[in-house]
């Protein structure tokens, strides 16, 4: 495990408060950004990364190290974002604009319209896999997690996941195609 | 579809996401100089992964962050720790190690102790004994149930009774 989560962990083992604060500020936003790939929009990603905290502070002292704390906290988010989604009332539409914040650092008008346009299409793309795909795919593309982390997550093989990610790719592909976004 | 071709497309995603060591890297780049299909599959697969990830991140409001750490404070506040989960917080604070590992020793030699003499003997009685010797064989064989009655009212004679004192009554 990491030194620095080591030293939070074992402070927060012995009643310090403010060492789960620190673990807060240091993961919020990639649990957050896990969350917003996988459920697609702004409300129910920060609904699901408070959840995710609030189920880890009460599950914190059984945690035994043996894997980061970080793959630890997006088991917990991939899983809680999978059975979210499964009742979730608030999924993007197609052509629904609830990415309207993401951005790119593209420079003309005309390229960050089409870079947002691009934007939206690409989340709308992801958000349209079969769950486990849609994990595996935030996982590797947009935390750039190992298949060997990915698949611990996910409790399967790392050939499966492989396999999956493959499969999810040539999806995105048609699906990218299909809605005219062109190659790069 | 070749095995070779099979095997260079099962490769691709770790290729194209960046995770195949050098070497690996090399063999699917031999194959892909002389095999079409392939260098097709691998250039569109190439061409998504970089559109995914040249999409953007996430961008939230600039207060978002201060509102989220607040809100979850709050909720911690609330949502008071399972009570196995406190007691392992206290038993982890320094100052309480050296009671716990006290109480701990003491409990550990107490169990070592009660295993090792075993089960106490039954203390022995001498109201229940006296009552045996006033009972025959002739009125066990008369009332068969007697003795299964005397130990129930055995159960309840308070310690100083003298039975000597009702054996001398008339």
């Amino acid at each position: 495990m990491d030194a620095e989560d080591r030293v939070l962990l074992d402070a927060f083992r012995r009643g310090e408060d403010s060492a789960f604060s620190a673990l807060v500020i240091k993961y919020r936003e990639s649990v957050y950004r896990v969350a917003r790939r996988m459920l697609g929009n702004h409300e129910d990603a920060s609904d699901a990364a408070q959840e995710v905290f609030i189920r880890a502070h009460r599950a914190l002292l059984r945690f035994d190290g043996r894997s980061q704390l970080y793959t630890w906290l997006y088991r917990i988010t991939v899983n809680l974002c999978l059975d979210m989604r499964g009742r979730s009332t608030r999924l993007p539409l197609a052509g629904e604009d609830d990415d309207g914040d993401e951005r790119s650092s593209a420079p003309g008008v005309e390229e960050q319209a089409e870079s947002r346009e691009t934007g939206r299409a690409v989340a709308r793309a992801v958000v349209e896999l079969p769950p486990r795909q849609r994990a595996m795919v935030t996982l590797r593309l947009y935390q750039d997690l190992p298949y060997l982390e990915i698949a611990r997550i996910m409790g399967c093989s790392e050939g499966t996941v492989k396999a999956t990610m493959f499969a999810a790719l040539r999806r995105l592909r048609r699906a990218l195609s299909d809605q005219g976004v062109r190659q790069p | 579809m070749k095995d070779r071709c099979r095997d260079v497309l099962e490769r691709l995603v770790e290729a194209t996401t960046g995770t195949l060591a050098p070497a690996q890297r090399e063999g699917i780049a031999e194959h892909l100089a002389v095999c079409d299909r392939c260098r097709e599959e691998a250039a569109a697969l190439e061409a998504t992964v970089s559109r995914l990830r040249e999409a953007g991140q996430f961008h939230t409001p600039p207060e978002f962050w201060a509102q989220f750490t607040n809100r979850l404070t709050e909720r911690i506040a609330n949502d008071r720790l399972p009570a196995t989960a406190r007691l392992r917080r206290w038993i982890a604070l320094p100052r309480h190690a050296w009671g716990t590992a006290a109480v701990t020793a003491a409990a550990a030699l107490a169990i070592t102790a009660g295993v090792r003499l075993g089960p106490t003997p039954p203390s022995h009685d001498p109201v229940r004994d006296q009552v045996r010797t006033l009972v025959t064989d002739t009125m066990n064989s008369t009332l068969p149930s007697l003795g299964e009655m005397l130990e129930v009212m055995g159960a309840g004679f308070p310690n100083e009774i003298d039975l000597a004192n009702d054996r001398a009554r008339p």
